[in-house]
């Protein structure tokens, strides 16, 4: 099989990756060991395998490898600072925001996204900006209010807390 | 699932990437915001040549015209100041339906109309617009009216051309413009969709009418005669009670896992109407 190189900085680390033309995004996330990015449907649909590329949430399933060139991307695992939790993680273990797991880190980077353009959004705002991303247990009441608690808490320094809590 | 590839080209520049799409034969695909080509997953494909870097992200107005470049990308179009000013936003709101957040930061305009589907929300606001579509090839750019891009289901004009430009020309004076969807949700694929533009002549009677629908037919369509139907008349609840009538004459929706034919041709009755009534409203006609 043909093979390529890929250059990208992935939550905030400079990487080099070989790669085939044809791989796509949430493969090779996955192959390098970035379980957070989940595989759900495959076809842009569920948004399990949201991640950020320059800022912006594009699901990694329908995104080629190859196209992450010069990109920096940011996954779940790069949202925390060392043990310390971003603040839209607190809201989440504050408010119960997850059950089974496989949604959050694409609720998380789609929240993240959305607070780092828009810091106070509405209720409408932060709905919109989850609406992509499903949840086929909670649902997204909890999450909703999260996102909206982050929103609020913000500027404030999150406490200390067991990232493995 | 794109094991076959050869070759992931990101050219510079519009005429390489003809070249390399010449070279590839009916083996290269372009790849843009890759939305509908990865879930396609097509085996045939050994060259993917990604038109991102080639210079066609762009909104830009000429005089009263504006055109936008193939690769701009939905979040672009519905955040434009530009592109929410132009025609009441109907562009900026057709684009802001087009699917999920994280697919908006990825599909583009002219992916939307190359993938050459019925129910592309891009489409019947472009209609209503009178937008071109700029196609370049090996031996110089055409344009073509939005009207004569499609030729059947899922099947477009380009050829091996290149989707480079959608223009849209200076607009009818104090026009009034809608965008109307019907879906299970906001996002979701439409089920029928429609665009209106209207301008009002100094007696208060139609001049100029578009009426645009998607998902009612093998292609986004014009609904013509029911655009005729209207021009120089009052435009009251009757008159509009008729247009849509013709509106649902005109249109072929199918049946569909999603909806009915029968539904599908009342809804165009209905997203017509609320269409026409908002745009008559813009220009200050009371019904």
């Amino acid at each position: 099989m043909k093979t390529m190189e890929v250059r990208l900085n992935v939550n905030g680390e400079a990487k080099q990756w070989t790669i085939a033309p044809g791989d796509l995004l949430l493969d090779v996330l996955r192959r390098q060991g970035y379980f957070g990015v989940k595989r759900g449907c495959e076809a842009g649909e569920c948004g399990a395998c949201t991640v950020l590329v320059d800022g912006k949430p594009i699901n990694s399933c329908l995104m080629f490898a190859a196209q992450a060139e010069g990109s920096d991307v940011l996954t779940i695992e790069g949202v925390a600072h060392g043990d310390t939790l971003d603040p839209i993680q607190e809201a989440f273990l504050d408010h119960g925001a997850a059950q089974c797991g496989f949604c959050t880190p694409a609720m998380i980077l789609n929240a993240k996204a959305l607070l780092d353009q828009k810091p106070h959004p509405s209720e409408e705002e932060v709905r919109e900006a989850l609406a992509g991303t499903y949840c086929r247990c909670t649902g997204f009441r909890k999450p909703v209010e999260a996102v909206l608690a982050a929103a609020s808490r913000a500027g404030r320094k999150p406490a200390r807390r067991e990232a493995a809590r | 699932m794109f094991d076959t590839v050869e070759a992931f080209y990101r050219p510079g520049t519009v005429r390489e990437a003809l070249r390399l799409l010449q070279n590839g034969k009916n083996r290269a695909r372009v790849v843009a915001g890759g939305t509908d080509l990865v879930v396609e997953a097509d085996q045939s494909i050994r060259f993917l040549i990604d038109i991102t870097h080639a210079g066609l992200s762009y909104i830009r107005r000429k005089g009263k015209a504006c055109v936008i470049g193939a690769t701009t990308t939905m979040a672009t179009l519905e955040n434009s100041p530009a592109i929410r000013a132009l025609a009441d936003g109907i562009l900026a709101r057709a684009a802001a339906t087009c699917g999920s957040v994280q697919i908006r930061n990825m599909a583009t305009l002219g992916g939307n109309l190359a993938n050459g589907s019925p129910a592309a929300d891009t489409a019947a606001a472009l209609l209503a617009l009178d937008a071109e579509v700029v196609l370049a090839e090996a031996r110089g750019r055409r344009k073509i009216p939005l009207t004569a891009f499609y030729s059947g289901l899922r099947k477009t004009a380009p050829g091996k051309a290149l989707i480079v430009e959608v223009a849209i020309p200076a607009l009818p004076r104090g026009g009034r413009w809608s965008f109307q969807k019907l879906g299970r949700t906001e996002s979701d694929i439409s089920l029928v969709n429609a665009a209106a533009g209207l301008q009002l002549d100094s007696q208060g009677r139609a001049k100029w009418v578009r009426i645009a629908l998607g998902a009612v037919a093998p292609t986004p369509i014009r609904a013509v005669n029911a655009e005729k139907l209207l021009v120089g008349r009052k435009v009251d609840q009757s008159t509009l009670a008729e247009v849509c009538d013709e509106v649902a004459r005109e249109v072929r929706p199918i049946t569909d896992v999603r909806a009915s034919a029968e539904y599908r041709r009342d809804m165009c009755r209905v997203l017509v109407r609320r269409a026409l009534e908002e745009c008559a409203a813009g220009t200050g006609c009371s019904l």
